[in-house]
This record gives C-alpha cells, sequence and structure tokens, in this order.
C-alpha cells in the first residue's frame, strides 16, 4: 500500500512542477508591474515595484524563489492591492470561509445526490424515474448565475426587507462556526445565517448532474451477476438495492465526488463572490480583476496542490475500496 | 467520413428520437438570429443605443403610475430642452428633433412654432399631473401615518375610543384613493396623448422594427434588452463553435496519437492532460485571460470589439481540448487493436496513415458528442467569465447582460436578466437534450 501512494505523489511531482512553470511564465507573459500599474506610473515606482517582487531578476531565479515559497509553504510577499498584508496572511484567513461553504455542500449534495438516483433506479423506465430525469436535464441547463441571483433575491432579500425578523438566512456576510469573544470566550458563529443558503443553492445545482451520473452507475450495477444471485436468493427488492448494490456502487461514487472538487471549488468562486463570503475563490478572482500579481502567483499554486493532493487521495481511496487497483 | 455517419443505424435511432429533433429545431432557430446578426441584420449599434425611457417593462406588463409620470417627465424635459435652444437659433431646430430620435420612433415633423406649442401643453399637463400625484401622496401619507399611530397604540384599552376614531377616518381615506387614482390616471393619460403627438409610434415597416426593439423593455440605460439578447446569442455561437471545433481538433489529434502510437507520445500528451486539469477551470481560465489584460489589440473594445473576443477564445480552447482528449484517447486504444486497423498494417500502410485514415474516422461519433458536450461549457463558461468582468467586452452578451442587471433585481425589474437566463436557457437545453440524444444513439454504453 505504501508503495502504491509513494509511486502516486512521486507521479505528481513533475505534474505539480509543470503547473507551476505554466503559471509563472502565463503572469509573466506581459509585464505584470506594468499591467497593475498602469500608463500613468512613473518610473521610479515601476522599478520599486518590480524590485520588492525580484522582477528584475533573471527568470530561472524568479522561477526558484517561486519555488522556494511554495515548497517551504512560506508566501511572505505583500500583496499589491491589500498593501501591508502577506499573501501567507489572506490564505491563512481565507480557507476557512471556503471550506466552509465547499465541505457541506459536498457531503449534502453526495448524500442526497445517491439517494435521488437509488429512487430513479428503482423505479427504472417507470414514471418517477422519467420525472427524476426531466428535472435534472432541467435543472443542469439553467445558469449557476440564476439560481444565485434569484435565490439570493426570494430566499434572502424579499423576507428580510419584509421585516421577517425571524428569517435565518442573510443577504451577504460571513461568520465563522466558532467565534472567539475578545473575553476569551467562545461562541457559536451564524454558520446557518450566512452559509446555509450558499449550500443549499450549491447543492441543487450539483443535484441535476449528480443524480444522472449516479443513476447510469445504480442502472449498470443492476446488470451484475452478484445481483442476480440475490435475486435467485429470495432477497427482497430494496435489500438488494440498498445493501448489495450500494456499496458496489460506492467506487465510482468515490471517484465521482472527488472529482467534482474542481467544480465545487468553481461554484463556491461564484457564491463566495454574490454572497460576500471571504473564501479563497473570493480572493483569486478579485486578484485577478484587480491584476494583483503576487496573491494570483501564490493561490493558483495553492489551488493546484489542493486539488493534486485530492487526487492523489483519490487514487488510495480507490485502492482502499478496490484491491484490484493496486496491482495495476 | 460524414456520409456514412448519416446512413448509419445510430443516425437512423438518433432522428427518431422526437425530443431530437425538436432540440436541433430550436438550435437551427437561434442559428438563424446568430446569422442575422453576423450579416448585419443586428448590429453592435442596435444595443447600444437609447429606444426608451430607462428599465421600461416589457410586452403585457404595464408600468406603474410613478413609473409612467417619470417617463413622461423624461419625454418633455428632453424635448423642451431642444426646443428652447431651436427657439434662439432656429437653424438648428431640425438637427436638434433629430437627436431626440429613439431609432425609428422620430420627433413628429412639424414647424418649430407648432412644436413649442405642443410642448407647452405638455408642461402645462405635466403641473397639472404633479398636483394630481401630490394629492395622491398626501392621502397615502396620512394611511401609513394612521397605520403607525394604530401600531403604537396595539391593544390598550383606554385609547380604544381613539382608536376606533382613527380607523373609521382610515377608512375613510382608503376610500378617497381610488379617487385620487382616478385623478391622477386622466390626468397621465392626457399627457401621454401629447407626448404621442410630439413622438408618435412609426408605421409600417419601420414600425414593426421598433416592436421588435421594445418589447421585451429597456435597460438601466433605455437600450433595447431584446437588441441586446439577440446579439448575444450570436456572440454565444461565436464562443461556442470556435471553441467546440478548435477543442475537438486539438483533442482528437492528441488523444488518438497518444492511444495510437502508446509510448512517450502518449507520456507527454498525458502529463499536458494531467498539468492543465490540475488546475480548477475557472482560475485557469481567469490566469489565461489576465495573460491580455491591457494589450493594445486584444483588450481594446472600444476599437476592436471582434478581437476582445480573442482571450476568451484562446482561455477556453487551452482548457476545454483535456475532456476530449482523454476521450479519445481511451477509444483509440480499443481501436487499435481492432482486426481492420491490423488488416491495415499488414498490408502496410503507414502509421500515421492508419492513425488518420482508419481510426479518426472511427471516432467521429464520439467527436460529435464531444462538440456538443463543449458547446454547452463553453457557453457557460462564457457567461460566468462576463459575469466576473473577465469574459466579454465592449459588446454584450448573457453574462455580460446578467451582471449589469443585477442591480436592477433589488427594484424588482426582472425584464433584462429573465431574458438573458430564458434564451440562454433554451439554447443550453437544446444542447443537453441533443448530447443525450446523440450519446444514446451513437455510444449506448457510455456512463455519463
Amino acid at each position: 500500500m505504501w508503495a502504491f501512494i509513494i509511486r502516486k505523489i512521486l507521479y505528481n511531482v513533475p505534474v505539480y512542477v509543470g503547473v507551476l512553470v505554466l503559471v509563472f511564465l502565463a503572469l509573466r507573459v506581459q509585464d505584470p508591474v506594468y499591467q497593475y500599474l498602469g500608463q500613468e506610473a512613473g518610473q521610479e515606482q515601476i522599478d520599486q515595484l518590480r524590485r520588492s517582487m525580484g522582477l528584475d531578476r533573471p527568470l530561472p531565479v524568479q522561477f526558484g524563489i517561486y519555488l522556494r515559497e511554495v515548497v517551504t509553504f512560506n508566501f511572505e510577499a505583500q500583496s499589491w492591492n491589500q498593501r501591508g498584508t502577506e499573501v501567507g496572511e489572506i490564505l491563512k484567513r481565507s480557507i476557512v470561509p471556503s471550506l466552509s461553504l465547499t465541505v457541506p455542500a459536498l457531503v449534502l449534495s453526495t448524500v442526497i445526490g445517491v439517494f435521488i438516483s437509488l429512487i430513479a433506479a428503482y423505479f427504472r423506465g417507470r414514471a418517477p424515474d422519467r420525472i427524476l430525469m426531466i428535472a435534472a436535464v432541467l435543472g443542469m441547463s439553467i445558469s449557476f448565475l440564476v439560481y444565485i441571483i434569484f435565490g439570493q433575491f426570494f430566499f434572502a432579500a424579499v423576507p428580510r426587507e419584509a421585516g421577517l425578523g425571524w428569517w435565518p438566512f442573510a443577504v451577504q456576510g460571513y461568520e465563522p462556526w466558532i467565534v472567539f469573544g475578545e473575553g476569551g470566550g467562545v461562541y457559536p458563529g451564524r454558520w446557518v445565517t450566512y452559509c446555509m443558503l450558499p449550500v443549499m443553492i450549491s447543492v441543487i445545482v450539483s443535484m441535476g448532474y449528480d443524480t444522472r451520473f449516479y443513476r447510469a452507475v445504480m442502472v449498470e450495477e443492476t446488470g451484475r451477476d452478484y445481483i442476480t444471485t440475490a435475486v435467485a436468493k429470495g432477497a427482497t427488492k430494496p435489500k438488494i438495492m440498498f445493501v448489495h448494490m450500494l456499496k458496489n456502487a460506492m467506487i465510482p461514487v468515490i471517484t465521482r465526488v472527488m472529482s467534482t472538487l474542481p467544480f465545487v471549488v468553481i461554484g463556491s468562486i461564484l457564491l463566495e463572490m454574490y454572497f460576500g463570503i471571504p473564501g479563497m475563490g473570493r480572493e483569486i478572482i478579485t486578484a485577478i480583476i484587480n491584476k494583483d500579481f503576487p496573491v494570483i502567483q501564490a493561490f493558483v499554486a495553492v489551488f493546484a496542490l489542493i486539488f493534486i493532493a485530492s487526487v492523489i487521495l483519490t487514487d488510495v481511496l480507490y485502492a482502499v475500496v478496490d484491491p484490484r487497483v493496486r496491482l495495476s | 467520413m460524414a456520409s456514412n455517419l448519416f446512413q448509419s443505424r445510430s443516425w437512423g435511432k438518433f432522428t427518431r428520437n422526437r425530443f431530437a429533433v425538436v432540440s436541433l429545431g430550436v438550435i437551427l432557430a437561434y442559428l438563424l438570429v446568430a446569422v442575422a446578426s453576423f450579416v448585419g441584420v443586428i448590429t453592435l449599434e442596435d444595443t447600444q443605443v437609447r429606444v426608451l425611457p430607462d428599465r421600461t417593462r416589457g410586452f403585457l406588463e404595464s408600468s406603474d403610475l410613478d413609473k409612467r409620470s417619470r417617463d413622461a417627465q423624461w419625454f418633455v424635459e428632453r424635448t423642451s430642452l431642444r426646443v428652447q435652444r431651436a427657439e434662439l437659433a432656429p437653424e438648428s431646430y431640425e438637427r436638434l428633433m433629430s437627436e431626440l430620435a429613439l431609432r425609428e420612433r422620430r420627433v413628429a415633423d412639424v414647424p418649430l412654432e407648432r412644436m413649442a406649442e405642443l410642448i407647452e401643453r405638455a408642461e402645462s399637463q405635466l403641473d397639472d399631473l404633479y398636483d394630481a400625484l401630490d394629492d395622491r401622496d398626501e392621502v397615502l401619507d396620512e394611511i401609513l401615518f394612521i397605520d403607525l399611530e394604530l401600531r403604537r397604540l396595539g391593544d390598550s384599552a383606554e385609547d380604544a375610543a381613539l382608536a376606533s376614531e382613527m380607523r373609521s377616518e382610515r377608512e375613510a381615506l382608503l376610500a378617497r384613493v381610488s379617487d385620487v387614482d382616478a385623478a391622477a390616471e386622466t390626468r397621465i393619460a392626457a399627457v401621454e396623448a401629447t407626448i404621442l403627438e410630439i413622438h408618435p409610434y412609426p408605421g409600417g415597416l419601420g414600425g414593426l422594427w421598433y416592436g421588435v426593439r421594445t418589447f421585451l423593455g429597456s435597460d438601466a440605460q433605455g437600450r433595447s434588452i431584446s437588441m441586446k439578447a439577440f446579439y448575444s446569442i450570436r456572440i454565444a455561437f461565436q464562443v461556442g463553435l470556435v471553441v467546440a471545433v478548435v477543442c475537438v481538433i486539438i483533442g482528437t489529434v492528441l488523444g488518438a496519437a497518444a492511444g495510437f502510437f502508446g509510448g512517450w507520445v502518449d507520456y507527454f500528451v498525458m502529463y499536458l492532460v494531467s498539468v492543465l486539469s490540475s488546475i480548477p477551470t475557472l482560475v485557469l481560465l481567469g490566469v489565461l485571460v489576465y495573460m491580455f489584460f491591457g494589450h493594445p489589440l486584444f483588450d481594446n473594445p472600444a476599437e476592436r470589439p471582434g478581437l476582445a473576443l480573442v482571450p476568451v477564445y484562446c482561455a477556453m480552447c487551452l482548457t476545454f481540448w483535456v475532456s476530449t482528449c482523454r476521450v479519445i484517447r481511451g477509444e483509440v486504444m480499443k481501436i487499435k487493436n481492432l482486426e481492420y486497423v491490423q488488416a491495415a498494417t499488414s498490408i502496410g500502410f503507414g502509421r500515421v496513415y492508419i492513425l488518420f485514415k482508419h481510426v479518426i474516422p472511427n471516432t467521429a461519433h464520439l467527436m460529435f458528442i464531444n462538440l456538443s458536450l463543449l458547446f454547452i461549457g463553453a457557453i457557460k463558461s462564457e457567461v460566468i467569465l462576463s459575469f466576473l468582468g473577465l469574459g466579454v467586452k465592449g459588446q454584450p452578451s448573457w453574462g455580460v447582460m446578467i451582471s449589469q442587471a443585477k442591480d436592477d433585481i433589488s427594484v424588482m425589474f426582472f425584464w433584462e436578466v429573465v431574458t438573458a437566463s430564458v434564451l440562454m436557457f433554451g439554447l443550453v437545453l437544446a444542447f443537453n437534450i441533443l448530447s443525450d440524444a446523440l450519446q444514446d444513439a451513437f455510444d449506448p454504453k457510455h456512463v455519463s
């Protein structure tokens, strides 16, 4: 098993280096300093900013600096747009809000998606299945933006405006699970108020894609020999579905969950932008819009690292669930 | 290759799917609008010129009194300003009036004296309207005040007499509401009639065009929502087609080469695929768009709106070929062990010849499916990028429309958002159904 894990990690090291080279070069196609400061900037200002990021040194040296930052995970360059803040600081404070959005969304959408797909597979070809699948295609065709804009308006802005004081969802903002008070006290944060609506929107958006995939998996499983055996020995249909089949369908489900991670990240970027949640997605998009070079460079590296880690984790989980994988 | 495809059994299966044929028809209808825009029936200028007052509602939804009076005021003010100027310098009268034209809807062709008369009448009618509106506001304010007082008094017993007195007063005021409303209504109708005299609706073909421009209302700057939405169809097709075709070509060639030759070609291609898919799509798109920021050629929407799309094309083409490449590689690895490839090899054909002549044509069905899937992906990404301000610039697109209109929502004006989303929904739904049908017909074993 360890050999398998190490092999996976070793395979992904050159991939990660490739990502870093790609990002490194893409960000230097045009002069980042000039991009940020615009045409009116004085030469002195340009030179100063260029020196502060080491952009006046030769490219290999610059790449060395970048590599060192990533390997030691010590991003001490200062953000250009948020003066006086280190990139590492921004990174640290934005990870938790992102996770508090994506993790519940991922868990909820998987559980609900598998459940609905089981229902669809159970009624395969009959009315409930048809209706669910039509709903899935319709849901897939609606733009993410529509869900966000109208979700926020009708489920947060309108009720708040109407003076429903007890209404649970806020229009914008963020608070973590746990708030540390000034006197050392610990209070439960208003996570539900700020994050529940974005999480629900995220779940609804991914529902269409998820149920279609899981249903296809389930339908494929129904043709297997072990199902025939279970039917022959007289197991009831619900038992076959929820006990025999669900366990075996777990392999593609795990792969799917892991491979939807980038989608969840994308989704959370839009949600974070719109609901004012100070997460990583919001930081990187605002950094790109503001041409905040140090932040872009560091954040893309971290995003890719998280992604590659999740890919390795998928493979390992896969190998744990299905021992055949280890041998190949 | 294509003619074989249309004679195959799978193609028959595809055309027997009614939904698929309908969705194909829908896509063709969209394509027609896109072509209309390409040949110049709908121009960029149409989407940038004012046709109505700000945020006018579309068909079947009437505006409320406040909005109508604001519009009337807007019409009268902009006309009277120019009439005053024309009275000082009569020779510029024609030019000033032509400035007022809202596309086909021009100012009535009357001499200056008549126009001044009309404007005077409209202004006095407007004053009457303001009086009526003031009365109405007074009544409504009083009702609001009584409501607040009643709430303050609550159920306390000692003020019961006072409360009941207030309630009866409120009833009386409520009865007056319909009167003041009717008064305001007649006066606004009078102003609108005068405005129509100044600014008549065009007849004939021009009237039809003006109707097309205005039937979905106008955005926050009075521009035609329908024209913006139709122009966006062209942008969507441009982005969708360019990205889908380029990605399918790159993905097929690289994927087929990787699957067919194996060895270091395979390693190299799969390495590229791994690298590109290790960055979340939207982040990668953002970084690639960043490469073009501020470029005098490609980020200059005011002068070169066509070239301003190049960053979007490049970013998506570099990002999206990966999925096609994976699928084609898998298929080619299966195909290369089939008998006809062995036969071709034993005849003595070259490897590259076999690849292009025998292997790639047999992945045509996958290419079609991926074309359709990539089209959807490109449109959706374009909308999201444009919404974030990283995509289309200098011309309308559904994402730009939604992002421009998101402030309209808080004032309950939905026409722009809904138009953009409904049009986009229709196209994406049609393509979704089409991809499903293609998949069912040509690649039935596939687990989506």
